[in-house]
């Protein structure tokens, strides 16, 4: 509902656009992999994880989060779309 | 019967604090005139946390491993910093960890300090911006100080082991009503895993810390089974205190 919303609102905003910034907003949905972050660090505290086995998704982790970020600022200002 | 009554409140204090600067000193885009390493690395200022007008000594490395901690003064408050190439630091493990190590450091220094803690990645361009910052602050800087006098923060949390399960409303409402008893104040943080039962942070009366310990270890003697309790702190009251400093006014 929310793509109709935008096109009722804002004439000017094409489907793709609006289709194209609700993709980027789920793919790289950046609080998720903040609360991933936190939890390998908590696990990894709490022992449950290895301190290699935490560095190795942390930095996986840590380059998903700055892709979903560039990917966020592409897209800024063109269509926002409410979750 | 048991019929206490607790009034629980957040002590948060939103401040924006905007000071007024000239153009020049805001640079955006290449700079004109680069300056040179010497004056790039003596400009800029992390700041750490405000204290009562005071010199400090701490035996602490800094962000991106700064060696100097000290102090700049602006009246009855002094702000606590070490010398920054960059305006923006990366918040990596490392410089999260020497931004708490500092912070920790000045709680324990002269026999037990208070602090309002400034949250990672404030950054200030000279001196004068944060004797600026301070001044039009000093009403919620000193409120800040006076309400959070010898008050240390500790955070509990609870996670699952592995496969276990545990009636998770019961559990915390068990487990905050222990804690409530022996603490000041209380603040609710994010379950940010889906093995996060309970996360809370406390603000405790140093001299109260004992009890408080002793309340968790009664928490860990009861659910210690079926969950991880971990205990952390004293940390500066960051749950507690929360002055916001816009970009403008750095």
């Amino acid at each position: 509902m929310f793509i109709v919303d935008d096109l009722l609102i804002n004439p000017f905003v094409s489907i793709m656009e609006a289709i194209h910034s609700m993709a980027i907003s789920e793919m790289y949905d950046t609080t998720e992999i903040k609360n991933a972050i936190k939890e390998n660090r908590l696990l990894y505290e709490l022992g449950e994880r290895s301190q290699a086995e935490y560095e190795r998704l942390d930095d996986e982790l840590q380059t998903q989060l700055e892709i979903a970020r560039e990917a966020h600022e592409q897209t800024r200002g063109k269509v926002e779309v409410m979750r | 019967m048991y019929s206490q009554t607790y009034h629980f409140a957040v002590i948060v204090y939103r401040v924006d604090v905007v000071v007024v600067h000239t153009p020049h000193e805001r640079c955006i885009g290449p700079h004109p005139h680069p300056p040179t390493r010497s004056q790039a690395m003596s400009s800029n200022l992390y700041t750490y946390g405000v204290i009562e007008q005071d010199t400090i000594e701490i035996d602490e490395r800094g962000i991106n491993g700064a060696e100097e901690i000290r102090t700049v003064e602006y009246r009855s408050l002094s702000a606590v910093v070490s010398e920054i190439d960059e305006m923006e630091p990366e918040r990596t493990d490392e410089n999260a960890t020497a931004h708490d190590e500092v912070l920790r450091a000045i709680l324990e220094s002269d026999g037990g300090r208070t602090v309002v803690p400034m949250r990672f990645g404030m950054v200030f361009k000279n001196p004068n911006t944060l004797k600026n910052v301070l001044r039009n602050g000093r009403v919620a800087f000193r409120r800040s100080l006076n309400d959070l006098d010898g008050m240390v923060e500790l955070g509990v949390k609870l996670v699952t082991k592995d496969d276990t399960d545990v009636d998770r409303p019961a559990v915390v409402e068990d487990v905050a009503t222990r804690l409530r008893e022996a603490a000041d104040t209380e603040a609710g943080n994010d379950l940010y895993s889906d093995r996060l039962v309970f996360n809370r942070s406390y603000l405790v009366d140093r001299d109260e810390q004992g009890a408080f310990d002793e309340t968790v270890s009664e928490i860990r003697d009861a659910y210690g089974e079926q969950l991880h309790v971990q205990y952390t702190g004293p940390w500066a009251p960051y749950n507690f205190v929360d002055i916001e400093i816009s970009s403008e006014g750095r």
